[in-house]
């Protein structure tokens, strides 16, 4: 009986393992055959087998033991979505150390803690590289030097907006709303004081930060791998957040007569 | 063909690709690369079209490129295809034809005469089309390679 209480503890643990680190692939931005992929090939390490259902907010997982025929099942909530390819990246190395170096459970727990304690690029870093990356856009689109730096102020500031108004809470898609009006009044500013020549280019692509591009790329994934569910309810957010930030330019072009 | 201005262009295309793979959180050893591929799929797109192939097609090729290349990188910087191939695919995305697409629609709604209307519904629908096609190419280009492969991981795909 000792023996089966083990093995039932071990199946326990290892099943919630499986959990977090489904949930962090999937708020971390990896599409859902990845996840699969990945949590099956730890399951398989292990010597386990599983049978997962992934869904945008939940993982269900179900994982047998096939010699003892034990089984566990449970599901876990998705925390809020934030791109994180450095936890990708590193769950995915992991995965293959469980296979090639056969890592056990107690490796694997250390590892998801250390992935999940490593810091972000800083606050101010990624804001710089963010409103560089717009002014590089707005020259892309044929922009002159004067009309990137108006596009670099409207995004740092939109940048701000939006990481507070997360931080406070707000609704995903308000947030949004609010840091794409930011930017829009400001490169609306820059026209009403005609500053630069071309306020359009600057106003176009200072909200481009904010658009969806992991959700729209695994959208798209998702439904080419036979997820369909999990394809249109990525697209249908993709959508939502694209219809935030034209709301926001238009309210923001409304009240600028632009 | 301004050579001066292409080069100009792929190091702008790569400053906003680092942007975004800093907005996403990538490894620090992948920025580098993430640049690189950025530049040579956004350059591809541009030269193209100054050969006057269509934008759409400019952009699949692009993307395709970025997609194809990212397996190497995968390879050897030991992260997914993904971390690479997202970040890089960005630069190319059509924020001016969604915006003037954004413009058409708000000026459609709007009264304005018959001839005007006309003229706003051809531009709108011309720019929103353009818009939406080109982000299906981009996302179809980057899925492209690991498609072809039938593999489910990067790593098993012999290079």
């Amino acid at each position: 009986m000792i023996t089966s209480l083990n093995s039932n503890t071990s199946l326990k643990e290892t099943g919630n393992n499986l959990l977090e680190i489904g949930c962090l692939l999937m708020t971390s931005g990896a599409s859902t055959n990845r996840i699969r992929v990945t949590l099956e090939r730890i399951s398989d390490g292990l010597g386990y087998d599983t049978e997962i259902l992934i869904t945008h907010r939940t993982v269900f997982l179900v994982l047998k033991d096939e010699k003892t025929q034990d089984v566990f099942n449970s599901f876990k909530k998705t925390p809020p979505h934030g791109a994180n390819f450095t936890l990708v990246s590193g769950i995915s190395k992991m995965s293959w150390h469980v296979i090639e170096n056969n890592w056990t459970l107690n490796q694997i727990k250390e590892e998801v803690n250390r992935l999940k304690k490593l810091p972000r690029y800083s606050l101010l870093t990624t804001m710089i590289f963010v409103s560089l990356a717009d002014a590089g856009f707005c020259r892309l689109f044929g922009g002159e030097y004067i009309d990137m730096s108006t596009t670099f102020v409207a995004t740092f500031i939109a940048f701000l907006v939006r990481h507070n108004a997360i931080k406070l809470q707000f609704n995903i898609y308000l947030s949004i709303l609010f840091a794409s009006f930011t930017a829009c009044i400001i490169a609306c500013f820059a026209k009403i004081f005609g500053i630069g020549n071309h306020p359009d280019l600057a106003l176009a692509t200072a909200v481009l930060f904010l658009v969806p591009g992991v959700p729209l790329i695994n959208s798209f994934s998702d439904l080419m791998d036979g997820y369909v569910m999990n394809g249109v309810v990525r697209g249908t957010h993709a959508m939502l957040i694209a219809f935030s930030i034209a709301l926001g330019m238009l309210i923001s072009m409304l009240i600028c007569n632009f | 063909m301004n050579i001066i201005h292409q080069i100009e262009m792929a190091l702008w295309l790569a400053v906003a690709a680092i942007g975004f793979a800093i907005l996403f959180n990538v490894p620090k050893r992948t920025l580098f690369t993430i640049a690189i591929l950025a530049a040579l799929g956004g350059s591809c797109k541009l030269i193209l079209m100054q050969f006057g192939i269509h934008i759409i097609v400019g952009s699949l090729v692009g993307a395709t490129l970025i997609g194809l290349l990212s397996i190497p990188a995968a390879h050897g910087k030991h992260a997914p295809p993904l971390v690479f191939s997202i970040p890089a695919v960005i630069p190319m995305i059509p924020g001016a034809f969604a915006y003037k697409a954004m413009l058409g629609f708000i000026k459609l709604t709007g009264n304005i005469s018959t001839e005007a209307y006309q003229l706003a519904l051809e531009q709108t629908v011309n720019n929103s089309l353009k818009a939406i096609f080109i982000i299906l190419a981009l996302t179809a280009g980057v899925s492209f390679p690991m498609l072809m492969s039938r593999k489910e991981s990067a790593k098993e795909i012999k290079i």
